[in-house]
C-alpha cells in the first residue's frame, strides 16, 4: 500500500503537472540556500518524505550538473543522505551554484543554491568632481581582486564635515559601474566627508573617507567653438581661437586654458601651458605645408576667489587646419629700385621678422604690437635684446 | 454601419495581434537563453526538465489543451483564455525580473514585459472591438501579483531552487502560450470571415 501510494505520488508529480498539491514536500535539501565563504567545507543532506518509499542510498547528488562522486556521501537515515563538499570555489553564477538531490532515475526531488564567495574589500581610488558647481560625481573601485559572484552592494555616503546628518547618494550610474552622483542640496564653501561601504552577504567594507570642498573640485566643459586659422601668409604659423564654456559665465571665476596640437600623421601631442585666461592664441614654430590638429580644455581657476586651480575639463573636439606652403621662389628682391612701396615692403619684412623672434604665443596682432616694434627699433642694439615678449 | 469596414479592421486588427505574438515567440527564445544560463547549469542543458511546481503563477490551464476543445472555443471564450494566461504570465515575469541581480538581464526582461503588456492591451481591445466584456483583467488582479510597475522599491527575493525551477517554467510555459496564440488568432480570423460570409448572405 505503501509503495503504491508513494508511486501515485511520484507519478502525480512528475507526469501530471499543475494537478497536484502537495501539502508536504516531497523531498527537502538543507541547508536551504546558504552563503559560504571561498575554501570553507559544507555538509548537505537530503531528506525524502517516507512515503516516497524510496531508500538514501539509491539518490545522487549533482552541483551544476556534474553528479558529484559517491565516495562524498554519507546514509544518515533510510531517509537522508548527506554530502560533503571541502574546499569550495567560488560560486559559478551570480544566481547561485545548483546542489540538486536525485533519485536513481536521474529526476529531481529538490535542491539548494550555494552562494560561495569572498566578503568585500576595502574600495579603493575614491575620487570625486563637481560639473560647474551643479553636482558632485564619485567613483571608486572595488578592492583587491574585485568582487566575487557574491551580489555586492555599494553604498556612496557623505556628511558635511563640522554639521549635518550622513547622507547616501541615490543616483547610481547605469552606465557606469562604481559611480555615484549627488544633485540635490550642495553647500559651497564647507567640506564634505565622503566615504563608500561596500556590503554582501558575507560581510562589509568602508573605504578611506576623503574630505573635501566642492569648490576645490571643480571641472567644467570644454570650451566651444575652437577654430583654426592661417596668420596670412606665414607659413609657420596658425592661429586658434576659442569660446569660453558657457557655463562659467554663472561664476566669478577666471579660466585658464591648455591648448596641445600635433601632425596629423602624428600621436604626439605638443602642449602649450601658459595660455592664461585669453581665448585666442598663435601657435609657432610649425612645418609649413602641413595640416595641424589642435585641441582646447579648461580649468576654472579662482573660484569666488579661491586660490586653487581646478580640474581640467575634456579637450574640446580636434579642429584641423593647415600651414600655408613656404613659397621659396625667387626672393622678393630686396635689390629692386628704391622706391616708396619697396621701403614699405622692407620694412614690413623687418617687422613681421621681428615678430617671430619676440611675439609668439597669446598676444594677438594688433597696432601696439607694430608700435611697440618702432619704439624697440629706436633703442640701442643692447637695450633692443634685453627683456621677454611685449603685452598684446 | 457598414459590416464590411468593420469586419475588415477586425481582420487587420486580428492579424496584427498575430503578429505580434509571433515577434514575442522570437523575442523569448533568444531571452530564454541568457536567463538559463544565468540560473546556470543543468538549467541551460539541453533536455534537462525538473518538476513543474505548484506555485500561484502555475496554476493556470496551461497552453496544452485537447485538440477537438480547442477546436471547438468560442470566440469570447478563446479570447477570454489568452488574456487571462497573459496577465498572470506577465505579473510573473516581473517578478523574475525583479529577483534577476544580472542588470543586463534585469533589463532585457523588462523589456520583454512591455511588450507582453502590448498583447495584452491589443487582446483587450480586440475584445472591445468584437463586443464581448473582459473579466479576466479582475480575475488577475485576485492573485496576489505585485502588478504596480516595474521599478519596485522592495529588495530583491533571494533566488532559491524553487525560484529558479519556477523561472523555467514560467518561461516554458510562456513559449507554449505564444505558440498556441498565434494558431488562436488563426483560427479566430477563419472564424470570423465564416460568420461574415454567414451574415452578408442575409443583407
Amino acid at each position: 500500500m505503501k509503495a503504491a501510494l508513494g508511486f501515485c505520488l511520484i507519478f502525480l508529480t512528475l507526469h501530471s503537472p499543475g494537478v497536484l498539491s502537495l501539502s508536504t514536500h516531497v523531498a527537502i535539501v538543507y541547508p536551504q540556500d546558504p552563503v559560504l565563504r571561498m575554501g570553507s567545507n559544507l555538509t548537505a543532506s537530503c531528506w525524502v518524505h517516507p512515503e516516497l518509499g524510496v531508500h538514501a542510498n539509491s539518490l545522487f547528488w549533482t552541483l551544476n550538473g556534474h553528479q558529484l562522486p559517491s565516495s562524498l556521501y554519507r546514509v544518515l537515515s533510510p531517509t537522508n543522505l548527506s554530502v560533503t563538499l571541502a574546499g569550495l570555489n567560488a560560486s559559478r553564477q551570480t544566481s547561485g551554484d545548483n546542489l540538486v538531490c536525485h533519485n536513481h532515475k536521474g529526476h529531481i526531488l529538490a535542491g539548494s543554491c550555494l552562494y560561495v564567495g569572498m566578503p568585500p574589500e576595502k574600495p579603493v581610488n575614491l575620487t570625486c568632481w563637481s560639473r560647474n558647481t551643479k553636482d558632485l560625481t564619485c567613483s571608486w573601485a572595488p578592492g583587491g581582486k574585485g568582487e566575487t559572484n557574491i551580489s555586492t552592494l555599494y553604498k556612496l555616503k557623505y556628511k558635511l564635515r563640522w554639521y549635518g546628518t550622513e547622507k547616501e547618494c541615490e543616483d547610481y550610474s547605469h552606465t557606469q559601474p562604481y559611480s555615484c552622483s549627488i544633485t540635490q542640496d550642495l553647500h559651497l564653501f564647507t567640506p564634505y566627508e565622503i566615504w563608500v561601504e561596500a556590503s554582501n552577504r558575507l560581510g562589509r567594507a568602508t573605504s578611506d573617507v576623503i574630505i573635501l570642498d566642492i569648490l576645490d573640485v571643480v571641472t567644467t566643459d570644454p570650451p566651444s567653438g575652437v577654430t583654426v586659422s592661417r596668420l596670412g601668409q606665414l607659413e609657420d604659423q596658425l592661429s586658434v581661437r576659442w569660446e569660453a564654456p558657457p557655463a562659467l559665465k554663472d561664476f566669478l571665476f577666471k579660466a585658464k586654458y591648455q591648448i596641445r596640437y600635433r601632425l596629423e600623421e602624428s600621436q604626439d601631442w605638443k602642449v602649450m601651458n601658459d595660455v592664461g585666461n585669453q581665448t585666442s592664441c598663435r601657435l609657432a614654430g610649425l612645418r609649413p605645408g602641413t595640416v595641424y590638429f589642435v585641441q582646447v580644455r579648461c580649468n576654472p581657476v579662482g573660484i569666488y576667489g579661491s586660490r586653487k586651480a581646478g580640474i581640467w575639463s575634456e579637450w574640446s573636439h580636434p579642429t584641423a587646419a593647415s600651414t600655408p606652403h613656404s613659397e621659396r621662389l625667387m626672393s622678393c628682391d630686396s635689390k629692386s629700385s628704391g622706391d616708396s612701396n619697396s621701403t614699405l615692403r622692407r620694412e614690413l619684412k623687418q617687422f613681421l621678422g621681428w615678430v617671430k623672434k619676440h611675439a609668439y604665443g597669446c598676444s594677438s596682432m594688433s597696432m601696439k604690437l607694430y608700435d611697440q616694434w618702432r619704439v624697440d627699433m629706436q633703442k640701442s642694439p643692447k637695450t633692443r635684446n634685453q627683456v621677454g615678449s611685449p603685452r598684446g | 454601419m457598414d459590416p464590411s469596414h468593420n469586419l475588415a479592421s477586425e481582420r487587420s486588427s486580428i492579424e496584427s495581434t498575430y503578429e505580434l505574438t509571433k515577434y514575442l515567440e522570437y523575442q523569448l527564445k533568444e531571452i530564454k537563453d541568457v536567463y538559463l544560463t544565468y540560473l546556470g547549469p543543468p538549467f541551460n542543458e539541453k533536455d534537462f526538465s525538473p518538476p513543474r511546481p505548484n506555485s500561484t503563477a502555475l496554476t493556470l490551464p496551461s497552453a496544452a489543451t485537447r485538440l477537438e476543445l480547442w477546436h471547438g472555443l468560442e470566440n469570447q471564450a478563446r479570447l477570454a483564455q489568452n488574456q487571462r494566461a497573459y496577465s498572470i504570465l506577465l505579473a510573473a515575469v516581473r517578478e523574475l525580473a525583479r529577483s534577476t541581480l544580472c542588470p543586463s538581464l534585469k533589463t532585457s526582461l523588462l523589456h520583454f514585459c512591455t511588450g507582453l503588456d502590448g498583447l495584452l492591451g491589443s487582446i483587450s481591445a480586440l475584445m472591445n472591438s468584437l463586443g464581448y466584456s473582459s473579466p479576466a483583467q479582475a480575475a488577475a488582479g485576485e492573485l496576489q501579483f505585485p502588478q504596480r510597475g516595474t521599478g519596485s522599491n522592495r529588495p530583491a527575493p533571494l533566488m532559491s531552487q524553487s525560484l529558479k525551477v519556477e523561472g523555467f517554467w514560467i518561461l516554458r510555459e510562456l513559449q507554449s502560450w505564444l505558440w498556441r496564440s498565434a494558431k488562436d488568432f488563426n483560427r479566430l480570423k477563419k472564424r470570423l470571415r465564416a460568420s461574415s460570409l454567414t451574415r452578408h448572405r442575409y443583407y
